[in-house]
C-alpha cells in the first residue's frame, strides 16, 4: 500500500515539475521570440504558441486528468517535443555567441523534469527519442554548424540520469517516513486499546460494584427477606445497568439529562442547579453520572436525609459536579482510602478518565462531593511532521550530494582536462576543482552522520565563493563563459548543499551572488565566448535545476505538515474503530459470563420468581456477591501502565525488535495524561528502533521513570508537561531516551 | 588460568557459556558442567574457582538451599537464572552469591562477572543494579543519594558511558559508585567468604573506609 507521504509527495511534486517546466519554457520561447534573430518568425511564433498551449493543456491533463488519460498524454507529449526539436530549422539561429537557443531549454527542462512524473522504463525511451529529434533537428536547421554538438546529447542525458536519481532519493525518504510513522502509529494504537480496554474494564467493575454487587449482598445478608416491589425494582434497574455498561464508548454526549436519569432511579429529591446542556466526551459524561449516583447512594445509605443539591459548573477547561446533602457527615479521615465506595467508585473512577473527586464533610455539618473532569483530553502532540521534514531532509542532502559529486567527477573534470589552452595557470583550475570537491565531501560526511552543518556553513560557503572566483579569475578572457568555464554555474550545486537548510530567500540570495559575481568578473574581463546576455540565456536550465533542488526543499516541508494532519486524522479514525471492536468483543465476553450465574438470580429477584426469604436463594445471593467481588478486587490489580506497555512490546516484536523489559520498584497510580506522556518518547523510539531494544521502568515513592535503549533515531523534540520530563542521550548509533514523571510537579 | 562449573538443566545454556568462556580473553575454561548441583561438589568441578548457578534447578522454587551450601563451602557463585524478580535478586545476594545475572544479560555480562568473581573484586550488572536502587527493605544499607542515581541509571541504560553522560560525571566515577555500593550489600549480608574477601579488598584499595561501613 502507498503511505500517506508518499502518495502526497507524488501529487505534489508533478505540480511543481510541470509548473517549472511551463514557466521556464514560456518565459525563455516568449524572450528568444522577441529579442533573438529567428530564421522565420511567423513559423516560430505559431511553433512556441502551439508549444506552449500544448504544454499547458498537458500540464493540466496530468494533474487533474483520468488515470487513463495520464496514459497517453506522455507519448503525445514525446511526440510534440519531438516535432519541437525537428522544427528548429524555422525557430532557432546558430550563434556561437547567443547562448542556448530556446529549443535547447525546452528540450533540457523536459528532460529534467520528466523522472518526476513517471517510471524508469517509459522515462528512456522517451529522452532517448527527444535527444534523437534534437540531435537531427540541429542537423537540418545548421548543418556542420556549432548548433549540432554530440556532447549536447550526452548532457541532456547525464542530467535526465541525475534527476532521476533525486527523485529516488526523495521518493525513497518518503518511503521510510511512511513506515515510521505506520509503524509508531501501530504502536499508539495498541496502546491506546489497552488502556481503553481497562478503562473499560474498570468502568465495567465500578458499576457492577454500585448495582449487582450490592443488591445481591443485600439479599445474601438478609437485610431484604420478603419480596418487595423496591427489590424488583432495584434488580431489574442493575439487568439494565449491566446490558448498559457497553453504552460508555465514544462521541460527545449532554452530561444533564445522564445526570437526572441517575438521579431519578435513587430514593434521594434532588434539588438541580444546573445548566441546561453541557456538552463533554461520553466516556467522560458517564463516569461522571456514575459517580454522582454512587455519591446519592452514600447520601441515602449514610447521611440520614434524603434530601440533596446537585451543582454542575463548566468552563473551558473543566467541567466541575458537586453533589451537597446537610445530613450528619462524617470524617473523612477516618474512612477515606479504606472503603472500597469512596476509593473506586468516587476517586479512582476519575483519576482514570483524568479528573477529580473531593469528598468535603465534618460531622453535623453535611457532606459535599465534588466531581470534575477536564474538558477536551489533552493530547502531548506528537509530531510525525518532524519525523517526515527529517526523513525528507536526509534523502535531498543525500541527493544532492550525490548531484554535485557527479557534476564535478563526471563532467567538469572532463571539461578541466580538455580545455588546457584556455588557462592562464593550471593550478588554479585544479585547486578549485579540488576544493569544491572537499566541500562537497565534507557536506556529504555531514548528511551521512545525520549532523547539521552549523556553524561551518558560513566559512565553507566563503570558500566556495573565494574558490569559484579563482577559477574565474584563471581562465583566458576569450573562453569565459564557454565551454572551459566549467565554475561558472556548477559552483552553484555546492551553494545549494550548504544552504539548503536555510530558508528559500537566503538560498536564492547565495545563488544569485554567486552568479552575479561570475558574470561581473567576464563582464570586466571583456571579450567573453558568449555575450554576458548570451551566458544567461545558457544558465536558464542550470540554475532552474539547482534553484528547483532547493525548492523542492520547501514543498517538502509543506508536504509533511499535510501529512501529517492527514495521517493524525486517518489514524484516530483506525484507533477508535479499532476500539469499538475490542471494547465490543469484551463486552459480549463479559456479559455471556454473566448470563450463567448473575443474570438468571437478577431477573428470579425482578420477577419475584425467587424469594429473597428462602435460604438457598440468600446463599445463591452471597456466593454470587463473593464471586464479583473477587473480580473487582482482580480487575484492582493490574497497572494500567503495566497493560499498555506489554501492549506496546508486543507490537515493537511483531516489527521484528527483540525488546527485553524488565522494570522495579512499585509505582503510584498515573494520571492518563501523565501516563500518555510518558509512554511517548518510548512508543517513538521503539517504532524507528531496530535489533535489540532494552525497556525499562522503575518507580519510587512519587516518581516513574521509563526508558528505552535501542539502536533508533532520535525522537523529535517533546515538550516537557504533566510533571514529565525527556532526556535523550545518544551515543553512537544507540539511543537512550528516559522519561520521568515526578508527583506533585 | 580462570576454571568455572556450570550448573544448569538446560544444554543449550551449557553451550552458550562454553562458547563464551572460549572466546573470552585470556580465555576461561569450563571444567565441568551438569544439570545438578553434584556437578560442582565432585571432581573437577569441585575445584573451579567459580561456580555458575541457574537458581531454578526444578519447579520447587529458586535453589536457595544448593546455593548457601556453596558460599558455606567457601565457592564464588555467579547466580544465572531466568528471574528477574526483586525478592529473588536481593535473597540471592543475601545469602552470600558474588552476582546475580540474567539470561538476557549473559552475552553482555557473564564473562565479565566471572572474571570479577575470581579476582573477587565487586561487579553489579543491570538487573542487580535496578534491584539495589530499589530495595525499600528495612536491613538494607544506607545509599548516598548518587550512588542510588548511579544504580538506577545504569539499569535504565546498560552503558555506563550514556551513564556519565546523562549525570554529568566520569565513567570512573559511575564504576567507583557501583563498586562501592556492592561492598556496602556485602558488609550487611550474612557473614561469608564473598564478604570477607569483597570488604578486605575494598579496604585495601582504599575505595572505602573503615568509617564508612
Amino acid at each position: 500500500m502507498i503511505g500517506a507521504v508518499e502518495q502526497r509527495l507524488h501529487i505534489q511534486v508533478r505540480k511543481y515539475a510541470l509548473g517549472l517546466r511551463l514557466a521556464v519554457i514560456g518565459l525563455s520561447s516568449s524572450v528568444s521570440l522577441v529579442f533573438a534573430a529567428i530564421p522565420d518568425r511567423t513559423v516560430a511564433a505559431a511553433v512556441v504558441i502551439a508549444f506552449n498551449v500544448w504544454s499547458l493543456a498537458y500540464a493540466i491533463g496530468m494533474v487533474r486528468g483520468a488515470p487513463g488519460a495520464r496514459r497517453w498524454l506522455p507519448v503525445a507529449d514525446v511526440a510534440v517535443v519531438c516535432g519541437v526539436c525537428l522544427a528548429q530549422l524555422w525557430t532557432v539561429t546558430s550563434d556561437p555567441r547567443g547562448g542556448a537557443t530556446w529549443v535547447f531549454v525546452a528540450v533540457h527542462l523536459v528532460a529534467v523534469t520528466y523522472p518526476w512524473q513517471f517510471g524508469w522504463r517509459l522515462l528512456t525511451a522517451a529522452n532517448a527519442a527527444i535527444v534523437t529529434a534534437y540531435h537531427v533537428g540541429t542537423m537540418l536547421a545548421d548543418p556542420g554548424g556549432w548548433l549540432v554538438d554530440p556532447s549536447i546529447s550526452a548532457w541532456i542525458a547525464a542530467e535526465a540520469a541525475l534527476s532521476w536519481v533525486l527523485h529516488r532519493f526523495v521518493l525513497r525518504s518518503a518511503r521510510k517516513a511512511d513506515l515510521i510513522i505506520e509503524r509508531g502509529a501501530r504502536l499508539r494504537r495498541e496502546v491506546e486499546i489497552a488502556s481503553a480496554r481497562r478503562a473499560e474494564e474498570r468502568e465495567y467493575v465500578a458499576g457492577l460494584h454500585d448495582t449487582a454487587a450490592a443488591t445481591l449482598l443485600m439479599v445474601g445478608s438478609g437485610v431484604i427477606a420478603r419480596p418487595e416491589t423496591r427489590l424488583a425494582e432495584q434488580a431489574r434497574r442493575d439487568l439494565l445497568e449491566l446490558r448498559r455498561s457497553d453504552e460508555a464508548a465514544l462521541g460527545e454526549t449532554d452530561l444533564i439529562p445522564l445526570l437526572r436519569e441517575v438521579a431519578r432511579t435513587g430514593d434521594v429529591r434532588v434539588t438541580w442547579r444546573t445548566p441546561d446542556t453541557v456538552t463533554l466526551p461520553a466516556a467522560d459524561a458517564v463516569a461522571l453520572s456514575r459517580g454522582v449516583r454512587e455519591a446519592l447512594t452514600n447520601v441515602a445509605r449514610h447521611a440520614g436525609t434524603d434530601n440533596a443539591e446537585i451543582r454542575v459548573s463548566h468552563d473551558a477547561e473543566l467541567v466541575s459536579v458537586e453533589v451537597t446533602d446537610s445530613g450528619r457527615g462524617f470524617n473523612p479521615a477516618e474512612i477515606a482510602e479504606l472503603r472500597y465506595g469512596v476509593r473506586h467508585s468516587l476517586r479512582g473512577r476519575m483519576i482514570r478518565t483524568g479528573g477529580l473527586a473531593e469528598i468535603e464533610s465534618r460531622p453535623g455539618h453535611g457532606t459535599t462531593v465534588t466531581l470534575a473532569c477536564f474538558r477536551a483530553g489533552r493530547d502531548p502532540a506528537t509530531d510525525d511532521r518532524a519525523v517526515i521534514v527529517a526523513s525528507f531532509q536526509r534523502g535531498l542532502r543525500r541527493a544532492v550530494v550525490l548531484l554535485s559529486a557527479a557534476v564535478l567527477l563526471i563532467l567538469d573534470l572532463q571539461h578541466l582536462l580538455t580545455s588546457q589552452a584556455a588557462y592562464v595557470d593550471q593550478w588554479p583550475q585544479f585547486v578549485a576543482w579540488l576544493g569544491l570537491l572537499a566541500v562537497t565531501v565534507t557536506a556529504g560526511v555531514a548528511a551521512w552522520r545525520d549532523r547539521t552543518l552549523g556553524r561551518w556553513r558560513l566559512p565553507l560557503l566563503a570558500v566556495v565563493f573565494a574558490l569559484s572566483a579563482l577559477a574565474t579569475a584563471s581562465i583566458r578572457p576569450a573562453y569565459l563563459l564557454g565551454w572551459a568555464h566549467w565554475s561558472e554555474g556548477d559552483a552553484g550545486w555546492q551553494v545549494v548543499l550548504l544552504m539548503m537548510d536555510a530558508p528559500v530567500s537566503a538560498l536564492a540570495a547565495a545563488l544569485g551572488a554567486q552568479y552575479f559575481m561570475t558574470f561581473g568578473q567576464a563582464a570586466l574581463a571583456g571579450n567573453a565566448a558568449l555575450s554576458v546576455t548570451g551566458a544567461v540565456s545558457a544558465s536558464w536550465t542550470v540554475v532552474a535545476f539547482q534553484f528547483s533542488t532547493a525548492m523542492i526543499a520547501t514543498v517538502l516541508r509543506n508536504i509533511a505538515a499535510e501529512s501529517a494532519r492527514q495521517i493524525r486524522a486517518t489514524e484516530r479514525l483506525r484507533t477508535s474503530e479499532a476500539i469499538a471492536v475490542h471494547l465490543h468483543a469484551d463486552r459480549s465476553r463479559r456479559w455471556s459470563a454473566l448470563t450463567a450465574t448473575t443474570v438468571p438470580l437478577l431477573e428470579g429477584l425482578a420477577s419475584g420468581a425467587l424469594d429473597p426469604g428462602a435460604k438457598s436463594v440468600r446463599d445463591m445471593c452471597t456466593e454470587e456477591a463473593i464471586r464479583m467481588r473477587r473480580l473487582i478486587a482482580e480487575a484492582d490489580d493490574t497497572d494500567p501502565l503495566t497493560a499498555e506497555l506489554r501492549a506496546c512490546i508486543e507490537s515493537a516484536e511483531n516489527n521484528g525488535v527483540a525488546v527485553t523489559f524488565a522494570e522495579y520498584g512499585t509505582r503510584p497510580e498515573l494520571p492518563p495524561t501523565a501516563r500518555r506522556r510518558l509512554l511517548e518518547p518510548a512508543i517513538e523510539a521503539l517504532a524507528t528502533a531496530s535489533g535489540k531494544a532494552r525497556l525499562t521502568v522503575v518507580g519510587g515513592l512519587d516518581t516513574v521513570t521509563v526508558s528505552v535503549v535501542a539502536m533508533c533515531q532520535p525522537p523529535p523534540p517533546l515538550a516537557d508537561g504533566d510533571g514529565v520530563r525527556r532526556s535523550v542521550v545518544a551515543d553512537n548509533e544507540r539511543v537512550w531516551v528516559r522519561t520521568e514523571w515526578r508527583g506533585g510537579e | 588460568m580462570i576454571t568455572v562449573v556450570v550448573v544448569d538443566d538446560h544444554p543449550v545454556v551449557i553451550a552458550g557459556v562454553r562458547a563464551w568462556c572460549a572466546l573470552a580473553d585470556p580465555p576461561i575454561k569450563v571444567v565441568a558442567a551438569g544439570p545438578t548441583i553434584a556437578a560442582a561438589w565432585l571432581d573437577p568441578g569441585d575445584k573451579a574457582d567459580v561456580v555458575i548457578l541457574d537458581l531454578q534447578l526444578d519447579a520447587t522454587g529458586p535453589a536457595y538451599g544448593d546455593l548457601k551450601r556453596l558460599v558455606d563451602g567457601g565457592r564464588q557463585v555467579v547466580a544465572y537464572s531466568m528471574r528477574s524478580d526483586r525478592e529473588t535478586v536481593l535473597n540471592t545476594l543475601d545469602i552470600g552469591a558474588f552476582a546475580y545475572l540474567t539470561k538476557a544479560e549473559g552475552e553482555d555480562h557473564l564473562v565479565p562477572a566471572i572474571v570479577a568473581a575470581a579476582a573477587g573484586t565487586p561487579y553489579v550488572p543491570p538487573v542487580l543494579s535496578g534491584a539495589f536502587g530499589t530495595d525499600d527493605r528495612p536491613h538494607r544499607p544506607k545509599l548516598s543519594a548518587r550512588e542510588h542515581q548511579v544504580l538506577i541509571e545504569w539499569f535504565h541504560a546498560e552503558s555506563k558511558e550514556m551513564v556519565a553522560r546523562h549525570l554529568g560525571i566520569t565513567v570512573h566515577r559511575v564504576n567507583s559508585c557501583l563498586e562501592r555500593v556492592r561492598i556496602k550489600y556485602a558488609n550487611v549480608g550474612r557473614a561469608a567468604p564473598t564478604k570477607a574477601a569483597l570488604v578486605a579488598r575494598a579496604l585495601q584499595d582504599g575505595l572505602l573506609t573503615a568509617d564508612e561501613l
